[in-house]
């Protein structure tokens, strides 16, 4: 990897975490971002190497857990804070909150129940066939996501159609609270996939260099084959499923099983990496974070001062139609009542 | 312009012609579900589509109806327009989860930037003993969702029309087929044309009684009303297209001028159709002669057997002895 690449790559991982901890610190202020929020923290490295890997037009399906995805689309912070805040200026307007956000510009769509978005994302990919372009979709799911069958189908479908998507399984191991192993017998999931005839590759490492790398090859591989891949990447978030405030308080992982993946911090590793490799990587970082922290200030004052929505029905439906529709017809031409009657055959029940 | 309504069609060849069309106006059309292009081509729905289009524009899909919808509603975010068809209703309750977390919320949840312009066919109701896993209709659960619309076509000039407007229409679209229907043929015009899906269609004038009539039903009572018209009884028939919004302004002036209604529905009672125009009615403060009347199927499930089948299903006589009990002075 290039210097610039790495800085840049570093950068990501830091933004991601620093937007996360200024969520949970003014979550609780004032109440004003009253929506659920999943965070992200220990989890930056993949929405940090697709910051830097993916196309604009490559379109990302994510589930819940999205802040870090939406940031890897590059998706305006303003907008994004906007949201939490139940704005107009937010991403979907107010209507969604953090769970189930949408920007088109982007291409960036995500939704709250698991595997829904996840599958969506191979109709995109068959778009992008359709049409003859070159991008990709990528579709991330949690290995909650992967216990739901739909999940099997749309990867089946894939490999049948040949779709350029990059299927991505981000395992930390816990679906809310409930871990892999009194859920599946097998705790690989590329490994149920291998009879489906994907290609698969595994990261077992919080290196962001070698999953970069990887990735890198993976998208080659995908638009020079028009194949999908199935990609697994062990992860761990550190916050609790939900909400600013830990919920390690239930007992549902170890200290131990905490405090090895501590150790493993994307950010940290990755940051005492680069002090030792770049000379002048201090004043470098220093810069970055004075940059996000600012950025991060001024996201937040957008979202206090935008004005709130004042209305939502209308936006159930467009109530309109493709440009080849001139005119309907007029209820009464060309039917009226003379008319000849509608004739079944002796074979109907009618 | 008389020439052009002279040809007629089957309600299975005027939903052929109608995707024809579309497919030929607008190059994003395309057709996906199980056997779409084989065997009975959906009840010769299909028929010499993959011969006219290849198949990049028909083509069959795995059993995998949760992830057919996906992939519809993917393709359909990204700007083409989708024909998904299921050969009966209730392989589409496999795809729910999809329909009413997704599909449905789809223009609400971007705060109208997206557009999900889909359709949805699916065969429904009485067929030659289907019994209850293939004869359900399910129009109202659909109907109560927001961010859908449900359309029931009642003849071959309907359907063609509203499968041209379903398709080119930027919402998500349930497009329901009465089975029942295929083989009744009606006069067609030959060009593709557009209906007003939440225009009911006002099938008969009459002075009598209003009548409020869907899908198959239509026929039922168009059937009905042909008898009651020789002793003078005139039926003000409105047929709807779109289930899930219909103008109600004709149908409440018709019922303010007969001061009765019946409505003729192929499905369930409770929660039906009926249930909502008849409330409508009511809260218009609109006073009627006779109690508001439903004609429905049992709240039962659909037994197989043609004897007791032919007791669940109801006829056009048991609309004639209706009208004629809301009709009778006192």
């Amino acid at each position: 990897m290039k210097k610039k690449e790495k800085i840049k790559l570093y950068e990501s991982l830091f933004y991601i975490r620093e937007v996360q901890e200024q969520l949970i610190k003014k979550y609780r202020q004032g109440n004003k971002m009253r929506c659920p929020m999943h965070f992200c923290i220990g989890q930056e490295m993949l929405p940090a190497v697709l910051r830097q890997l993916i196309d604009k037009k490559d379109s990302l399906f994510c589930g819940h857990r999205s802040h870090g995805y939406y940031l890897s689309k590059n998706g305006p912070l303003n907008q994004l804070f906007a949201e939490f805040y139940g704005k107009k200026t937010g991403v979907s307007g107010g209507m969604s909150g953090s769970q189930e956000m949408m920007l088109e510009k982007i291409n960036f769509y995500s939704g709250a129940l698991l595997s829904g978005s996840f599958a969506m994302s191979i109709g995109d990919a068959f778009s992008k066939k359709y049409n003859g372009k070159k991008n990709l979709s990528v579709a991330i799911i949690g290995d909650g996501g992967m216990d739901e069958g739909i999940s099997y189908e749309v990867i089946n479908m894939a490999v049948m159609m040949k779709l350029p998507v990059l299927f991505i399984c981000e395992n930390n191991l816990y679906s809310t609270q409930t871990h892999m192993r009194e859920r599946n017998k097998n705790l690989n999931i590329y490994k149920k996939l291998l009879p489906y005839g994907i290609k698969t590759s595994f990261i077992n490492s919080n290196n962001p260099e070698k999953c970069f790398l990887k990735i890198k090859n993976i998208i080659k591989d995908i638009k020079s084959s028009n194949r999908p891949v199935f990609l697994e990447v062990m992860t761990y978030r550190f916050n609790a499923h939900v909400g600013p405030e830990s919920d390690d308080h239930y007992n549902y992982r170890s200290n131990k099983e905490i405090n090895s993946w501590k150790k493993k911090d994307p950010l940290n590793f990755y940051k005492n990496k680069l002090i030792k490799e770049i000379k002048d990587f201090e004043n470098i970082n220093m810069l970055i974070k004075k940059k996000i922290k600012n950025k991060i200030n001024n996201a937040f004052k957008y979202a206090e001062q935008s004005k709130f929505p004042n209305s939502f029905e209308k936006f159930n439906y467009q109530n309109t139609y493709s440009k080849k529709v001139k005119n309907f017809y007029n209820n009464q031409i060309p039917f009226d009542e003379k008319q000849e009657e509608h004739k079944p055959k002796a074979s109907s029940p009618y | 312009m008389k020439s052009k309504f002279k040809r007629k069609l089957s309600f299975a060849d005027a939903i052929n012609e109608a995707q024809v069309q579309a497919m030929k106006l607008d190059k994003n059309v395309f057709i996906l579900g199980q056997g779409v292009e084989k065997g009975a081509m959906v009840f010769n729905t299909n028929k010499n589509i993959e011969k006219k289009f290849g198949s990049k524009r028909i083509f069959d899909t795995p059993n995998s109806e949760q992830a057919e919808t996906s992939f519809a509603a993917g393709a359909a975010n990204a700007g083409l327009r989708p024909i998904l068809i299921h050969q009966r209703v209730d392989f589409m309750v496999f795809s729910f989860e999809q329909i009413v977390n997704w599909i449905s919320l789809w223009s609400f949840k971007s705060s109208g930037k997206c557009k999900m312009p889909l359709v949805i066919r699916a065969i429904i109701g009485r067929g030659w003993g289907q019994g209850p896993q293939h004869s359900k209709t399910l129009h109202t659960f659909f109907s109560y969702l927001p961010g859908i619309k449900v359309v029931m076509p009642s003849s071959p000039s309907e359907a063609k029309g509203q499968l041209l407007s379903s398709i080119m229409s930027n919402d998500p679209v349930i497009f329901l087929e009465y089975r029942a229907l295929y083989n009744s043929s009606e006069h067609v015009p030959k060009e593709p044309y557009f209906l007003d899906l939440s225009s009911p269609r006002h099938r008969l004038k009459g002075k009598d009684l209003t009548v409020v009539s869907m899908g198959a039903s239509t026929l039922t009572v168009l059937k009905a009303a042909k008898e009651l018209s020789k002793i003078n009884i005139k039926v003000d028939l409105f047929d709807l297209r779109e289930l899930s919004n219909f103008k109600m302004k004709n149908i409440f002036s018709s019922v303010k001028k007969t001061k009765k209604i019946l409505v003729v529905e192929d499905g369930w009672k409770n929660f039906g159709i009926g249930s909502e125009i008849i409330s409508k009615i009511s809260e218009s403060g609109i006073k009627l002669a006779k109690p508001a009347r439903r004609i429905n199927w049992p709240n039962s499930h659909v037994p197989m057997s043609s004897v007791l089948e032919n007791k669940f299903y109801f006829d056009h006589n048991k609309v004639i002895k209706s009208c004629l009990e809301l009709c009778k002075k006192k």
